[in-house]
């Protein structure tokens, strides 16, 4: 049997949206929800997990999002029979100790440089977080500008000269690298990676005790997910794969909240690496801006890059635009440890893939 | 006008779960928007190739023969022969499949959906097609077949790709830095215990435990260590004040740590030079000697070195596991070669 019976759990993400910060107005609460859940893989397995709700305990794994310096307090809510803890690896403050079982934890901070965060759950580590519990938290710079006046997603103060020459060659200038549109904030995907297996989501069911350093031992991800979703599910879902015109360029903020490496793998395009982080979780603005086809994604990685929506460079030139092809022109995404390809030993690619579809060779702007 | 049917295909064809991964299309239609080729390479598929390991176990090897070459390559070449192109040809690659259904990627060029030989967005070949693509720039890359990868690519499935610029060989791009020596070093790790499934392994939902790979055996160039230290595929020869480019392609299922007995500059990443006039926030990355260059699956590095003294000098290359980050094979997941300098 292979097709599944019923549809996946990792629906899109709805986002916690940012509100303008003043001196004076209080904290910003963001309520979080730990839950229980049984989740349905992409061959139909159940599997349980721990999952953060956010918005009336509907929406697995929100998306925060904050204005950079805006003052807020995440509120976390356990509804799991177990201690479970909060964190934002990177960001001073923004931590919970363990929260008891049915209680309720705390953490006011201000939000940090724009970027892209991971939260988690860090008992245990790595085994709370390879349960189910982690999310994405989105910082908007408070100014963003290049000095040529182009937005990026960083803060002003952080930028390198070479992240905001690349901002700075997507425009309608002829003679811009990657002519079209300037990139405009929100032109942005989110790709949530992380692995499930099934005998460590077993254990915590049974309640089992978590050693993280025998997890670390023991780990054997059976399940790969991008945004919860694997395979199919993941080349099917809206919210996860980039769709454009040529000249639309878009962020893309890789995040991999789980144990194993991966390495993210476009067609179509390269894609420049823009920034990372170091050890500790603290972001890194690149200075040398490296155009890539795959890129390293560690445990705990968070790297945003820019996919230029360039015509596809290889391409003969004589067959550009493509008369007999039709577009969409559609790109896979994939991670190259191709383990990650499979759900329960076989079926790939049901794994971490998705694709991004380029709509066609200008955009309609310009079609008037 | 080719008369194409994109219906057939995933172009135009409706997804489902089922043609995603079990019943992928499988069709051999002429080329979109074909133009007339420079230059064109032959690739067929074999199977139950071999190779010997220093342990004496004969390894079973899948890849590409180029039915045109004179045997030169062998029968069952491991990697598979080199497609090496020029800067703004356009290149056709007719792929013959033989038996089973396969493609190939042009890893890192950037093709047409239909030229990129990703069996559930296009479709997989089961007689053959022909791939066309130009490629503008000037490095290392790699092809492989892209039908149940997990599988073929790791049964060897694969050869190197060299994109020259117009100047030829000798330089690496276009106002970038000039070479005398070139080594091309593909690199591997080898689980022995897979080569008993069959190419459809998994596919239907079977569980072929794709999803562990234990690999025994660590290659450059198809040479298993500790064969690599001496055996002239993979070490290089040079004389003192050459510059060397090494051309890292990481072919494994492992992250690399590699080091070099001598300094060393990365001027190259998956096809792209560094500091070119169109990529002005990038510049090329020095390595001294003994330091880390980390490597993930599927990229490739140029690297030159420009050794000023005679000597040998040590190249390690260490495969870590991409879960636990330990190092293959109980800590003996390793590769060394040498750079002699005469
Ligand atoms: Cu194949
Ligand atoms: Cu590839």
């Amino acid at each position: 049997m292979n097709r599944r019976m019923f549809l996946g759990y990792g629906a899109a993400a709805a986002a916690i949206a940012p509100t303008i910060a003043t001196a004076q107005t209080p904290a910003r609460v963001i309520d979080l929800t730990i839950e229980p859940t049984d989740v349905e893989l992409i061959d139909g397995r159940i599997v349980f997990q721990w999952i953060f709700y956010g918005d009336q305990q509907t929406v697995p794994r929100p998306v925060v999002r904050a204005r950079e310096g805006e003052l807020l307090t995440i509120r976390v809510r356990n509804n799991a029979p177990e201690a479970h803890a909060f964190a934002l690896p990177g960001v001073p403050g923004a931590e919970i100790p363990a929260i008891p079982p049915g209680g309720v934890g705390m953490a006011t901070f201000a939000a940090p440089a724009g970027g892209t965060y991971l939260y988690l759950d860090p008992l245990h580590a790595p085994a709370h977080r390879l349960v189910g519990l982690h999310g994405v938290f989105v910082s908007e710079p408070a100014g963003n500008a290049t000095p040529g006046g182009a937005a990026t997603p960083f803060a002003r103060t952080r930028l390198t000269p070479a992240v905001a020459a690349v901002f700075d060659a997507c425009g309608p200038d002829a003679a811009a690298r990657f002519h079209g549109d300037p990139w405009r904030p929100g032109r942005e995907k989110i790709w949530l990676f992380t692995q499930i297996d099934p005998a460590l989501c077993a254990q915590a069911e049974l309640r089992q005790p978590l050693d993280g350093a025998r997890v670390r031992q023991t780990f054997a991800p059976r399940y790969f997910t991008i945004n919860g979703l694997s395979g199919f599910d993941a080349s099917e879902d809206a919210a996860t794969k980039p769709k454009g015109y040529v000249g639309q360029p878009l962020l893309l903020r890789t995040v991999n909240a789980g144990m194993a490496t991966h390495a993210p793998h476009i067609h179509g395009n390269h894609v420049l690496e823009l920034s990372g982080v170091d050890a500790n979780g603290r972001q890194i603005i690149q200075d040398n801006v490296i155009e890539r086809d795959t890129w390293l994604l560690r445990a705990l990685d968070r790297k945003d890059l820019l996919l230029p929506f360039e015509p596809p460079q290889d391409i003969p030139a004589a067959a550009w635009p493509p008369r007999e092809e039709p577009f969409p022109l559609r790109y896979a995404m994939h991670c190259h440890i191709e383990m990650s390809q499979t759900a329960g030993g076989g079926n790939y690619p049901q794994g971490i893939t998705t694709h991004w579809e380029l709509l066609g060779p200008t955009r309609p702007t310009q079609q008037g | 006008m080719a008369d194409i049917d994109f219906t057939r295909t995933g172009v135009s064809g409706e997804a489902t779960y089922d043609n995603f991964s079990c019943n992928v299309w499988s069709e051999n239609p002429p080329t979109p928007d074909r133009v007339p080729a420079d230059i064109t390479f032959e690739r067929q598929v074999y199977s139950s190739g071999r190779v010997t390991m220093p342990d004496g176990r004969r390894v079973e090897m899948w890849g590409f023969r180029d039915p045109l070459s004179s045997g030169a390559d062998g029968d069952k070449p491991f990697p598979s022969p080199l497609i090496r192109v020029r800067q703004g040809q356009v290149v056709h690659t007719i792929l013959r499949s033989g038996k089973a259904t396969h493609t190939i990627h042009h890893h890192g060029l950037d093709p047409s959906t239909f030229n990129d030989g990703v069996g559930h967005l296009s479709f997989e070949v089961s007689a053959d097609y022909t791939y066309q693509f130009s490629p503008h720039s000037p490095g290392t890359y790699f092809y492989h077949c892209h039908k149940n990868t997990v599988l073929h690519f790791e049964m060897g499935m694969y050869g190197p790709l060299i994109v020259d610029p117009p100047e030829g060989p000798g330089t690496l791009f276009s106002g970038g830095p000039r070479y005398d020596v070139e080594a091309i070093w593909a690199i591997d790790d080898v689980d022995p215990t897979w080569r008993t499934l069959n190419a459809d392994a998994g596919l239907c939902g079977e569980d072929a435990r794709l999803d562990r790979f234990r690999p025994h055996y660590f290659l450059i160039s198809g040479v298993p260590a500790p064969r690599t230290l001496t055996d002239p595929r993979v070490v290089v020869r040079a004389r003192a004040g050459q510059a060397v480019l090494l051309r890292l392609i990481n072919a494994s299922y492992s992250v690399l740590r590699m080091t070099f007995g001598l300094d060393a500059t990365v001027f190259g990443v998956d096809g792209r030079g560094l500091g070119r006039p169109n990529s002005p926030w990038s510049r090329p990355i020095p390595i001294p000697a003994g330091r880390v260059l980390e490597m993930s699956p599927a990229q490739r590095i140029d690297v030159i070195v420009r050794p000023t003294r005679t000597g040998t000098f040590p190249v390690r290359m260490v495969f870590h596991d991409w879960v636990t980050d330990a190092i293959q094979n109980a800590g003996q997941g390793v590769a060394e070669t040498r750079i002699i300098v005469s």
